[in-house]
Formats: structure tokens, sequence, C-alpha cells
């Protein structure tokens, strides 16, 4: 659509491909490969795990939510964040100061058992390629966006940017690149949400009036991509062209009664300054949730608003405790002191970041909602830009917005992508750069295909459920296993299976729409609230019910975890016969 | 396995070897197990002193983490609740805000922050004074 936007998305891209590709001459040894070989200092290490973890959801599908369904929303950019404190509180120092590359490294090392290790490198896959879905949607539409190409080209060119690149440079190349996409994706939602702030923040605050329906600002003519259903809530003049209610007009005024009419794809529709915004009915805040509410229904049409928010809240808080490509970064700090402060730098990034999609989805209710009819509320963002400011101005504005949104495909598709091929590599394959090379582009072919099938879902809904899929196995895997002496084979084994495919089986049932109102939507719409429970309660019985399976070394394994680096090198140093016992996993 | 290795490798250095002669310097850091003070030697060895000096410390972690962890889970839960039980304050807006989009747009983050910082310093706190009681001799002046 506009010029400046295609010349953004391919600097971004470019970038991407050259950072990454000076990763080829540094990257030697798959030590190089996984984790950058453990020399990244904590400020560049908090950038790279702030870019990698900021999303498309993060990016495009908060504020999209927001603007359809109400700020209850925002509990997901709350709880992206809050994971964050949960990570430094539970899991940042014990884990690297254990030691390990990934999760199933982990599982191993801490249990001892290769079957676990198994279930642990499914479940990577699993939510690593959930997690892959939301970010390849993200640059369908975003391209569809941009050039007007159609969904599958856009998923297709990220697929094969992001496994080119991993399969040449690994993550050595990426971490810098991650770094540099933290402040580009910074800049490219802080710059439009000040500056459209400030060029038309003034006359917004009509529109935010609590229990008021909201009104355009100033004379606005909207168009009606594809057929929609839509209400008024007081009777309006508009001026139409196209089809309405059944009936073709070219450019006339029509007396629009408040209830129910029906737009025809194409359609436009001018409206006065003061008259009442058409509420779409496929994308209307759910019944009963108010738009200023605090609850978020999203996912469950409405029932039980908060049950539903607690459900969000479990499983963004807990989530990212359990994400594979987040935890990989870990391993990359010099020691479990240097985890916790990479982890609270993190912290401030992301709360500065989480910001501005408050801003520009608060803005577009309020200045541009005819936004909100559009269809899909995920590409609210790039539409909103060239809205409030008409010329190169707000052009050049949508282009920042699209090279952010771009940047935040392929940098967590890349974080997502190195985990995914990793973990087959290692524990599918003899675990060489060779094969982890082939596995990096397998795996986003897979990728690609499955997210040709999902556009009709929210980006910011598919990311939570992602959360919710690690929320329910990795996370009481990894708790328990930090700081419970009694965790045993069985009972880790039992807890991520049922947890995890729980959870799955929960989601997939939402998604084929097995249930749409009632108990039954919130249980399956948002199952981290009884997935959760129920992962740590079958962890903790099972473990309680089969001490033989107890690993023996549990003392030593508790005591690399949890002692002070002061001390653990120290005993190093003293005792050379001890050396040997550094290497993960065994 | 290694555990009970070291384990049935103590009582060695206590069965005399007359005919030997042997050098034998002293490192500080180094005194294999000495009964009456704790020391690096006691993790080393999974002696009960050892397990009940690492229990503490997890324990100890534990507790700070727990207690953080509620202060932050309280302050974000009860929100919905009030917000649930009072629909009012989802209607309410402060100088033209809704009072939605100030808590849970702006207000959590400065919160979260707080209590990771909080945590940071007490954690390294901790650790800190456990590497003084067990290896008082690794204490330089100043620390």
């Amino acid at each position: 659509m506009t010029d400046p936007a295609v010349g953004a998305i391919a600097f971004v891209t470019l970038l991407t491909i050259v950072v990454g590709a000076r990763g080829i001459r540094v990257a030697r040894t798959p030590d190089d490969f996984m984790v950058a070989a453990r020399q990244v200092p904590p400020g560049l290490n908090a950038a790279a795990i702030s870019g990698e973890y900021l999303s498309a959801a993060s990016f495009l599908g908060i504020a999209g939510l927001i603007v359809s369904q109400g700020l209850g929303s925002l509990w997901y950019s709350v709880g992206y964040t809050a994971g964050y404190l949960v990570l430094l509180l539970l899991v940042a120092a014990p884990l690297r100061r254990f030691g390990a590359y990934t999760i199933p490294d982990f599982a191993d090392g801490r249990l001892g058992s290769v079957g676990l290790r198994r279930a642990a490198t499914a479940l990577v896959l699993v939510i690593g390629w959930f997690y892959l879905l939301p970010q390849m949607k993200g640059a369908g539409i975003t391209l569809q966006w941009v050039l007007g190409t159609p969904y599958w080209i856009g998923v297709v060119t990220l697929g094969i940017v992001v496994s080119g690149n991993i399969a040449m440079g690994g993550m050595k190349g990426i971490t810098f690149v991650q770094c540099f996409q933290y402040w580009l994706k910074l800049c490219a939602i802080g710059i439009p949400a000040l500056v459209l702030l400030i060029a038309t923040g003034h006359d917004s605050a009509r529109n935010l009036q609590p229990g008021r329906a909201a009104v355009f600002t100033r004379a606005t003519v909207v168009d009606v991509p594809q057929a929609i259903d839509f209400t008024l809530t007081r009777p309006a003049t508009a001026t139409v062209s196209g089809m309405l209610d059944q009936r073709q007009y070219r450019h006339q005024a029509v007396l629009l009664c408040a209830c129910r009419h029906a737009a025809g794809a194409g359609a436009q529709l001018g409206f006065a300054a003061g008259a009442p915004v058409p509420t779409s009915l496929a994308m209307a805040p759910s019944p009963g949730v108010s738009w200023n509410s605090p609850l978020s229904a999203a996912g469950t049409d409405g029932a039980h608003p908060l049950l539903s928010t607690y459900g969000i809240i479990i499983a963004t808080f807990f989530g990212a405790v359990g994400l594979p490509h987040i935890l990989v970064r870990f391993y990359t700090n010099p020691d479990g002191e240097a985890a916790r402060r990479t982890t609270l730098i993190v912290l401030l990034l992301l709360s500065t970041f989480y910001l501005f999609p408050a801003v520009l989805a608060v803005l577009t209710r309020a200045s541009a909602p005819q936004l909100y009819l559009a269809g899909d509320s995920d590409n609210v963002l790039l539409a909103l830009p060239s809205l409030l400011l008409p010329g190169l101005p707000g052009a050049l504005l949508a282009a920042l917005v699209a090279a952010g949104a771009f940047a935040a495909f392929l940098s967590t598709s890349s974080g997502l992508l190195v985990s995914v091929a990793g973990a087959l590599s290692h524990d599918f394959m003899n675990g060489g750069v060779t094969s982890f090379r082939w596995c990096a582009i397998a795996a986003g072919a897979v990728a690609t295909a499955a997210s040709l099938l999902i556009g009709r879902f929210s980006l910011a809904l598919l990311v939570g459920w992602a959360f919710a899929i690690a929320a329910s196995s990795f996370s009481p895997l990894l708790v328990l296993g930090i700081w419970w002496r009694q965790l045993t084979r069985a009972g880790a084994a039992a807890g991520i299976v049922v947890g995890g495919s729980a959870c799955l089986a929960a989601i997939v049932a939402s998604m084929t729409g097995a249930a749409t109102h009632g108990w039954s939507a919130v249980l399956l719409g948002q199952p981290a609230i009884w997935t959760v429970p129920l992962a740590f309660g079958v962890m903790i019985v099972t473990s309680l019910l089969t001490p033989r399976t107890l690993p023996g070394n549990v003392g030593q394994v508790m005591l690399r975890m949890h002692l002070p680096e002061a001390l653990s090198r120290l005993d190093y140093r003293s005792f050379p016969a001890e050396r040997g016992r550094r290497s993960p996993g065994r | 396995m290694s555990a009970e290795e070291s384990r049935s490798a103590q009582p060695e250095p206590a069965q005399p070897r007359p005919a030997q002669r042997q050098l034998v310097v002293w490192r500080g850091d180094e005194v294999p197990v000495q009964h009456d003070i704790p020391g690096p030697g006691d993790l080393r060895d999974d002696t009960n002193t050892g397990r009940l000096l690492i229990g503490s410390l997890v324990r100890a972690q534990l507790g700070l983490s727990l207690m953080c962890l509620m202060l932050a889970l309280t302050v974000t839960i009860s929100f919905p609740l009030i917000a649930a039980l009072v629909p009012a304050v989802g209607r309410t807006s402060v100088a033209g805000l809704p009072v939605t989009l100030i808590v849970l747009g702006f207000a959590f983050y400065p919160v979260f922050l707080a209590v990771g910082w909080f945590y940071h310093r007490q954690a390294r706190q901790l650790e800190t004074r456990f590497t003084d009681l067990v290896n008082p001799a690794g204490r330089r002046p100043g620390d």
C-alpha cells in the first residue's frame, strides 16, 4: 500500500540476514550455535531476551484485542511482564547454575531419565510450533496490508528467511540481531505512540468516558473491506455507497435506525462528527463486559469474565518460566548472579515497551474507532497512523510500525526455531551442526504449513495459549525440580504428560468450537485455570507415591543449583577431582 | 554414587602411615573435615552438617522468593476481584482516564520492578552471608 513501508520491511529483513550471516564465521561448534559460548554480558543479553520475547502478539495482537474487546485485554501485557518476575524469583539463578542447555537437558540432568527427556523434547516441539503459528500469521497479515499480497506469501517469506538464517548462523549471530531488534521494536512502537498522542490526543478524552458509546470525533468515511453486520446505539444519518441492507446506494444520505444493519463488502459509510460509531456484531465486546472493565473474556465469548481473567493471569504469569526459547537464553549468562541481573533488566525493558501498545490502542478507540469494523483486529496498529495523520508523516509512521512488526516476527520465530531445531537434532538426530541445519529447515517448513490454517484466531489469544501449555507442563517441572528434593522421575513425567496434554486438548477443543458458552467455554478457552493446578498436583502426589524413583544424586544436584558461585568456584579449585563433574546432565 | 565414594574415602586420612614422610602445607580453605567448624568440605562430602547448611540456604531462598511472589500476586489478583465485587471501579475515571487503563496500563509495572529489585538485593545478601558462614577464610577485608 505504502512505499516507505515496503522499504522499511526490506531493510529490517536484509539487516537481520546480514548481521546473522556474520555469525557464520564465528559459529564453529554446536556449543557456539546453541548458547553463544556463554559469554554474553547482562545488558546485551537482557536486550536480546526482550527482543526475542516481544512477538507478534505483543506488537500487534494486544493493541488489536484491546480495541475490539476492551481494556481487560491489558492483562496480557501485564502477564507477559509479570512472567519475568516469576522467572526471576523462582528459576533464573538456580537454572543457570545447574548449567544445562535446554529443558530436556534439565529434565535429564535433574532426574536422570531418558524417557522423561523424550517427553520434554516432545513438549518443546508442541510449545515451539504453537508459538510459531501466530508469528507466521502476523507476517502474513502485515505483508497483506503493506503489499496487498495474499496471506500465504507473507507466511512463506517469513518461513524461508528465518529457517535459512538459523541454518546458516545459529545463535551467536542471532544474539546481536535480537538485541538490535528490541531497540528497533521499542522505537517502532514508541515513536508512533508519542507522535500520534501529541498530534491527535487532545480531542480523544470524550470516547474514553466509561459507559458512553464511542462517537466519531470528526467526519469519517468508514471502508468496509468485507461484509459485516453492525448496530448503532442511536439513529444517525450516513452517506452510503455500495450495498447496505440488501440495497445498492450511490453516495446517498440514508437515515440509519438504531438497529441491526448488514453492509456488503466494499461499501463506504460516511458519518458526520458526533455520530455514533457502528459496533460490529462479530467483533463486539462480549455482552456483560463493558469496554472499560478490567475483566477480560477474550477467547471465552463473554462467559464468566472473572474466571476467564484469572485464567489469563495464571497462564501468562507462570507460562514465561516454561518457554523453551527463553530459557535457552539464560544459559548464555556467565553465572547465576548475572542471570538475576539480566532478568531484572529484562523486567525494566519489557515494562517500558508495554506502555505503548496501551497508548496506541486507547488512541485508536478514541480517535479512529471505525478500525475495529475492519474484521481482523490484528492489523489495527498498521492502519492507525495513516488514518490519524494523512500524507507523508502518517505513511512514514506506518512504515515504522510495519518494520517493527516484522522485526517482532523475525526475532521471536528465530528464537523459537533455534529451540525446536536444537531439540530435534539433539534428541532425535546425531546432534552435529549439519543435522541442526537440516532440522531448522524442516521445523520451519512444518510451522509455515500449519500457520496457513489458523488465520481467524487473534494473535494475542494464540500466544496466550502457547503460554498456557508451557505453564501446565514445564513450569511445574522447573519450579518443583529446583526447590523440592522429593520430586521423582515418575512424578515429573506424570505431571508434564497429564498437564501438557490436558491443556493442549482443551485448546484444540476450544479452537474447533466445541463449547461456545457457559462454564465449558471458560474451562476450554482459558484452560490454565485448571490445568496448572492439575499439573502441580499430579506431580506432587505421584512423587510422594513413588519414592523409589527418587534419583540417587539429588543432594549433589541441589548443591549445584543453589550453591553461590563464591563457594562452588572455591570447591572446584580446591578439589581438582571434582572438575570433571561440571559438564551438564551427568 | 559419587557421594558414597567420597564418604567411604573419608576415614583414610585418619589412618596413620608412620613409614612415609609427608610434606604438609596448611591452607585455610583446604582443611578437609573439621567437625567443629562447618566448611566447604562438608558441602562437598555431603555430611550431615553439609546437608543442614545447604538445606537452610535453600529454605531461606525459597522463603524470600515466595514472600516476594505473594506480594506481587496479591497486588495483581485483588484488582479483578475488587472490580467484580464493586462494578463501579470499572466505570470510574480519574483525570479523564479510566481507572482500568491507569492500573493495568501503567501502575503494575513499577510494582513488579520494585519487588524484583528488592528480591535481587536480598538474595545476594543471603548468598554473601552464607558464603561467609561456610568459608570465613574466603572473606576479604572490606567485603
